[in-house]
């Protein structure tokens, strides 16, 4: 049982600032999320976890004791990597209990730990097979299972199922969100899918080169992005960020009507959430037409993709509408359902 | 100008049997997408096509052109792999018109097609750059303008977006099937992942250990799957299989679900269909569950997922698992029982034990 905590941590790898002046708390419990493209720190702030790396500047805690100079092995914080480098050559059980035949435990001892995390993750089925025979799902439990046998204070996890099919990730990240709330363990978990990461994490923490942009719980962070990085980084499709016309209530050359919306100071953008976007296509509509570029249809819900002179917009209707590309629609939002942002891209409320 | 037949089309390996007894028509300018798990024998398929192994069985033909012998380099195909094959050591520019200068195009043609591929691929801006440099995403791109600037009458394309983040296959899935409407290729899509089949394709072919089980329009496929498998493959989550057996009361057929209850009564295409006491899987797809404080069928929530615009709600174990869509606000919490209507024209019946839908199409 643990809590993690920055403060103020810079980590910089010779001109090249990794981690930059960041600060956080991770809760005993959580499951912490640190999403972010590629090379914008969340990997290294793993390895600060973990000891792999020292900070240049700030102080990492583990429960509120400072660990800047403690060795890894004595942190005892788990990693499970990113592919689930389970080893071959030995059956689940095996891998299971490497962890602690290599510190030179007695049989006696490894018995019951070996137990207890099997019966936690229900892998007792699979133990005598060796990785190449189990499914993705299994190599995962198994692995998951070879961390915690130690019995560490937090676990952490790199991009753990980046390599499932969709289907399969979409089951392994429930799976994963149900194993972390048995075994009630701080959980880091490193990821760059924005599904996932709202999906499993208590918090997110979304990050852009090495700073941490929004810290806050998944459906927070959605319905009010402090940023149009932070907007544009959750939700897919992504939110359309759209420019104002400067001299009257509507965007995109008077085709996104305003009147009645409440448009805040300042602003020089409205964010809609595809969702968010109304597409009339029966005719009428106050606006502009503009013209559709593209229908998709994935059963449940269709994606319309509109051009508008140099704008390109997405819209999720539900159900399968009869939208035909190239045709003109109508678009229009309801009050309350944007958000806006300054010339330097911060939220502004309205 | 060119459609493709496959004619009791197979293929063995030794004693793997990868296809058997494929027939399908795909029609001059037509998007089919061939879309399985690995192994369903969707790429043995395209390679058959793309004249890179030979049939064990059967014929294709291109138009009335049999393909028996004729190889790869002649039968005017233009194919893009997963693994974009992209000359490293050339520019963008110099990649782009490679295959026309091999070809003998004359440099201001040349010239004229490489600028307008390169713009309709937002390249335009990298056309001097070196190959190497470049990020997945734009290979990939590169390697699809690579292929589709020889203008091919067919255009093969083997799972090209699996290995480019989630944000620019979205975007390429728009402009894959953007380009494929400016240009009408015969365009034949292998993927494993069914949004990408579902949005792109004019129709779907779906595959399942070597065998073509269902052939339609996304939208077709989706509504109405031929078998649990096609209505488990497409969606996501894929529509849910609830087994029960059919029960009849006051000449009302119903589904008894178990733990969860007894379905609202059937429509009558499938009340026919369902003898008393038959074991059935009852079918509704996850975002055409309402809640209610009515009647319905009655589940535990296990988990509440949400995921942005979407929230996936998992009730019920086992055999009556059960995953709803609803929009991000919804009420629901882990542990509580709830009542979900589903509207019986929403509803699907399968055979519980060959899996074949049962009753038609509604």
């Amino acid at each position: 049982m643990a809590s993690i905590a920055f403060r103020n941590v810079t980590k910089r790898f010779g001109d090249t600032i990794a981690v930059d002046n960041v600060s956080f708390e991770i809760a005993d419990n959580e499951f912490f999320c640190l999403f972010g493209p590629p090379l914008s720190g969340k990997t290294t702030i793993l390895k600060l976890i973990l000891g792999l790396e020292r900070p240049d500047e700030g102080e990492v805690l583990i429960d509120g004791k400072p660990v800047n100079h403690v060795s890894p092995a004595r942190r005892n914080v788990a990693m499970v990597f990113q592919n689930l480098a389970l080893f071959p050559h030995m059956t689940a059980e095996e891998n299971v209990r490497f962890p602690l035949v290599e510190r030179k435990m007695s049989s006696d001892e490894i018995a019951p730990r070996v137990a207890d995390v099997v019966e936690k993750l229900h892998i007792g089925h699979i133990l005598h097979k060796s990785p190449a025979q189990l499914s993705g799902g299994e190599r995962q439990r198994v692995a998951i299972a070879r961390a915690l046998v130690r019995d560490p204070v937090a676990y952490l996890m790199d991009d753990p199922i980046s390599a499932l099919d969709a289907r399969l990730r979409e089951e392994t990240r429930v799976e994963l969100k149900r194993i972390q709330h048995e075994l009630g363990r701080t959980l880091v978990y490193v990821t760059h899918d924005q599904e996932e990461a709202m999906s499993v994490a208590d918090r997110i923490a979304v990050l852009e080169n090495g700073v941490i942009r929004q810290v806050g719980a998944p459906s927070d962070i959605y319905d009010n992005p402090n940023s149009a990085y932070v907007a544009g980084m959750l939700g897919a499709p992504a939110m359309n960020l759209i420019d104002l016309d400067p001299d009257r209530p509507s965007a995109l050359g008077g085709a996104l009507p305003l009147e009645g919306i409440t448009v805040p100071a300042g602003a020089t953008k409205i964010g809609i959430r595809p969702e968010d976007l109304t597409v009339g296509y029966d005719g009428g509509g106050a606006g502009k037409a503009v013209e559709v570029y593209e229908v998709e249809p994935l059963g449940g819900v269709t994606i319309v993709t509109l051009q508008s002179e140099d704008t390109t917009l997405r819209a999720m209707v539900r159900g399968q509408p009869q939208i035909r590309p190239s045709s003109e629609v109508s678009l229009s939002v309801a009050n309350g359902q944007a958000c806006f942002f300054n010339g330097q891209g911060e939220a502004l409320s309205a | 100008m060119t459609a493709i037949h496959l004619e009791n089309l197979g293929k063995t390996f030794s004693s793997f049997t990868a296809l058997r007894n494929m027939n399908l028509e795909i029609a001059d300018g037509e998007f089919v997408a061939l879309l399985g798990p690995s192994g369903c024998g969707k790429s043995t398929t395209m390679n058959m096509i793309a004249g890179m192994i030979d049939p064990s069985e059967g014929a294709i033909r291109f138009g009335d052109r049999d393909m028996r012998g004729v190889p790869m380099s002649r039968r005017g195909v233009g194919f893009v792999f997963q693994n974009y094959a992209i000359f490293t050591h050339m520019t963008v520019y110099e990649n782009l018109a490679y295959g026309l200068r091999a070809t003998g195009v004359a440099k201001a043609e040349r010239d004229r097609r490489v600028r307008d591929m390169a713009e309709f691929l937002h390249l335009t801006p990298l056309l001097k750059k070196p190959a190497a440099g470049l990020s997945v995403n734009i290979l990939q791109r590169l390697a699809i303008g690579r292929s589709a600037i020889m203008e091919p009458a067919i255009f093969l394309l083997d799972e090209p977006l699996s290995n480019v983040d989630a944000a620019f296959r979205a975007v390429m899935r728009t402009e894959l099937k953007h380009l494929q409407r400016e240009f009408r290729q015969t365009m034949v899509y292998v993927t494993h992942d069914q949004l990408e089949a579902m949005t792109m394709a004019d129709r779907i072919a779906v595959m399942d250990h070597g065998k073509l089980l269902q052939v339609g329009t996304p939208i077709d496929v989706y509504n109405n799957p031929s078998s649990v498998f096609v209505a488990g493959f497409l969606g996501s989550p894929g529509m849910n299989l609830v087994k029960g057996k059919g029960v009849e009361s006051d000449g009302i057929k119903r589904v008894d679900l178990g733990e969860a209850g007894v379905s609202a009564p059937l429509p009558a295409h499938l009340s026919d269909s369902v003898p008393e006491g038959a074991s059935v899987f009852y079918g509704f797809r996850p975002e055409h569950c309402e809640l209610t404080d009515g009647e319905g069928l009655r589940l535990p929530v296990t988990f509440v997922e949400r995921i942005g615009a979407r929230t996936i709600v998992h009730m019920g174990s086992d055999g009556s698992a059960v995953k709803c869509v609803f929009d991000n606000r919804v009420p629901v919490r882990t542990g509580e029982v709830v009542s979900l209507a589903i509207d019986p024209s929403n509803v699907r019946l399968f055979n519980a034990e060959t899996g074949a839908a049962i009753g038609g199409a509604n």
